[in-house]
């Protein structure tokens, strides 16, 4: 066993770093209080290459893999989890299902501009009355000649109000439901027919899109079917297996911030005559966040290597993103608590962590789903079936 | 045109604490920064290279077996890269330096200009680049901060008192840069990849060289001995102001117009 980083992973991170100390880190507070995607940025970590982190270089990306994405999500997310999320939803699931599934064309024609942050992506699943239930979905696809005619909506979709490209989960089989009734497409906003209806206004990830979007008719020609008709379903619960784990990277950057000022914080604040560092209850806050940081740190790289080397990987990205969601919940609660006043104040960033941190309990499955799925693989084991 | 950077490491003094009374530095986090004006340097170099094409080659050495230093500079954009190690080299100062990177131009069969940082964050010894263009016989600028090839030429801005003047000189030349002269580029994601994992042509644009083929052992002998660490003398203490932020600052305001009248 081998826990290094490698030269080249240590120097992927050292650019990430370098990247978001001059241009994401001092925007935080102003994308947040100003509620504005930063485009500038997302256009900025395209040109370098970041945007295709895990993709490979023919189609655009840097080939640098899961491990190279889960550490530009950790640093991105010690800074800002708006931008983490706005890139991870740009990455992880949006692109992510065409570099899962798509066809060499199709990659050519949409990854590779994804990849390079020419264009950016978005990821359709939820809709109103397919939340946690996603195979409940009733947007409907219905073959027409060498199109697919689109109609219905979805709800929550982050990227949604500035995406060019959306993958999209459709019903084209009612009959036959999720098991080999839903398809994947690859959709673009500037067709007529596709529709932002609006912009969620959030607690956090304020710089952040959450739209909603709407289908009227929307013709999406037969070569933009992801992957097979009828297993839409697989393509997308893979990308989700992809995004939880990232998703748990950033949590671990999350938690590290955290972390990092409630130390800062400690060694400066001086009550009772004597640094919060030597009060007892504070060093068992800060002991305590860092212990599960570790922790999840492990998790988090051992499941990257376990994508990379090609393992199966499913419940363990469950947990990354159940664990690190309330790590990160967890660390930012007690560095509220360890800045007092300070911590509850508009002038200080961990009121905006508290904020943000909150929403990766809920997206990318409920951490309720979460549990649901790591426990439904344990029993299959032991030759029971569960329904959530 | 050939371009020839030089590109030296120092350790990141975020990482380090120094520990007075114990006459220690303890460090934290052993991570190296190319030495920013170097690494201005080097963006200088790639700049003239998006304007009119040149190929561009970044060397460096260190006493231990670890070219990052050479790999951050191709990741950037440079062409090639030499590597310099070997017995020897340890103790390296800056007129070893200067004569080594003479032999390093001679055995590439030339350059057109070479860039270096006018100075160096740890020692602040800004000798390197005047004593590489005396070993060459060379013109030299120092402290460019902005470079540029016009007409054949090399054409830079200085810093002349509080003014700023625009000399200019024959190729081939050596130019040295300040720290804060330019704002060195990210580095490219797909070609940092490559670069560590030798794909892509970038395993073998790093040349490995061996100072012993370079300079005969009496070269690589400094004219300095080096004995260790010491701590400078002890300096004096500030005075600490309290009181209303007001008062803070009206305090400040006296200290400071105290020293400007030399008091
Ligand atoms: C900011 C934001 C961004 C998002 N981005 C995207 C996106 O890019 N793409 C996309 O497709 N979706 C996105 N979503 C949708 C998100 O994935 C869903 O909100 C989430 O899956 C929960 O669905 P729901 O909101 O309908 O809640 P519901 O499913 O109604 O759940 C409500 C509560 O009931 C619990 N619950 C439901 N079923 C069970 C069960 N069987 N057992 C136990 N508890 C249960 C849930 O855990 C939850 O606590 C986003 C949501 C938000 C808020």
């Amino acid at each position: 066993m081998d826990f290094t980083f490698s030269r080249e992973a240590k120097a992927l991170r050292r650019m990430v770093r370098t990247f978001v100390e001059k241009e994401v880190a001092p925007i935080a507070a102003e994308i947040d209080r100003e509620h504005r995607v930063p485009m500038e940025v997302m256009r900025k970590l395209g040109e370098i290459g970041l945007l295709g982190v895990c993709f490979p270089q023919e189609y655009g990306g840097m080939g640098a893999g899961e491990e190279g994405y889960c550490i530009l999500m950790e640093e991105l997310g010690r800074a800002c989890t708006s931008t983490a999320t706005n890139v991870g939803a740009h990455i992880g699931i949006g692109a992510m299902a065409i570099h899962l599934d798509g066809t060499d064309e199709q990659k050519r024609k949409y990854l590779t501009p994804l990849a390079r942050g020419e264009q950016f992506a978005a990821f359709g699943l939820t809709e109103s009355n397919a939340g946690s239930d996603a195979a409940n979905i009733s947007t409907r696809a219905v073959r027409d000649g060498d199109n697919w005619v689109v109609n219905g909506g979805k709800v929550y979709i982050t990227n949604g109000g500035y995406a060019d490209v959306v993958t999209l989960m459709a019903v084209t089989d009612p009959a036959l439901g999720a098991r080999g009734g839903v398809t994947a497409f690859i959709v673009q906003s500037d067709w007529t027919g596709f529709e932002v209806a609006r912009e969620e206004d959030k607690m956090g990830i304020r710089g952040t899109s959450t739209a909603e979007l709407v289908f009227d008719d929307l013709r999406v020609p037969h070569e933009n079917v992801l992957g097979k008709v009828g297993e839409g379903f697989v393509t997308f619960m893979k990308s989700l297996d992809m995004g939880r784990l990232t998703l748990g990277a950033a949590c671990l950057g999350g938690a590290q911030a955290a972390l990092d000022w409630s130390v800062e914080w400690a060694k400066t604040r001086e009550q009772f005559g004597t640094q919060l560092a030597q009060k007892q209850s504070i060093q068992w806050m800060i002991a305590d966040i860092a212990t599960e940081l570790e922790a999840l740190r492990s998790l988090v790289y051992r499941v990257a290597w376990m994508v990379d080397t090609g393992q199966p990987f499913t419940e363990l990205a469950a947990m990354c993103k159940l664990y690190g969601s309330e790590v990160a919940s967890r660390a930012v609660d007690l560095a509220v608590q360890i800045h007092g006043g300070l911590g509850y104040s508009r002038d200080y960033p961990i009121e905006r962590a508290f904020r943000d941190a909150r929403i990766a309990e809920i997206f990318e499955g409920t951490n309720e789903i979460q549990r649901i799925v790591i426990a439904s693989r344990i029993f299959r084991e032991h030759g029971v079936r569960i329904s959530p | 045109m050939r371009i020839l950077v030089i590109l030296r490491r120092v350790l990141d003094p975020a990482g380090i604490v120094a520990h007075r009374r114990l006459r220690r530095l303890f460090i934290n986090r052993e991570e190296y920064l190319i030495q920013p004006g170097d690494h201005s340097a080097l963006e200088a170099a790639l700049r003239i290279k998006d304007l009119g094409g040149a190929e561009v080659v970044v060397v460096s050495g260190q006493p231990e077996p670890d070219d990052d230093t050479v790999c951050r500079g191709l990741a950037m954009g440079a062409d090639g890269a030499i590597y310099l190690s070997g017995e020897g080299f340890a103790g390296a100062d800056d007129g070893v330096a200067a004569r080594l990177l003479q032999a390093v131009v001679d055995r590439l069969g030339g350059a057109d200009l070479v860039l270096v940082g006018m100075t160096t964050l740890d020692t602040a010894q800004a000798q390197l680049g005047p004593r590489l263009a005396g070993a060459l016989g060379w013109p030299q600028i120092v402290g460019a901060w902005s470079v540029e090839i016009v007409d054949g030429r090399v054409r830079a801005v200085r810093r002349d008192g509080d003014d700023y003047v625009v000399v200019e000189t024959d190729l081939p030349a050596v130019v040295t840069v300040p720290g804060r002269a330019l704002e060195p580029r990210y580095p490219d994601g797909a070609r940092l990849v490559n670069v560590y994992r030798g794909e892509g042509g970038m395993g073998e644009a790093v040349l490995r060289w061996d100072v012993a083929d370079l300079l005969h052992p009496e070269g690589l002998v400094p004219l300095l001995e080096n004995r260790g660490r010491d701590f400078p003398p002890e300096r004096e203490l500030g005075v600490r102001v309290e009181g209303t932020t007001e008062e803070v600052a009206q305090a400040v305001a006296e200290a400071l117009r105290a020293r400007l009248r030399g008091a």
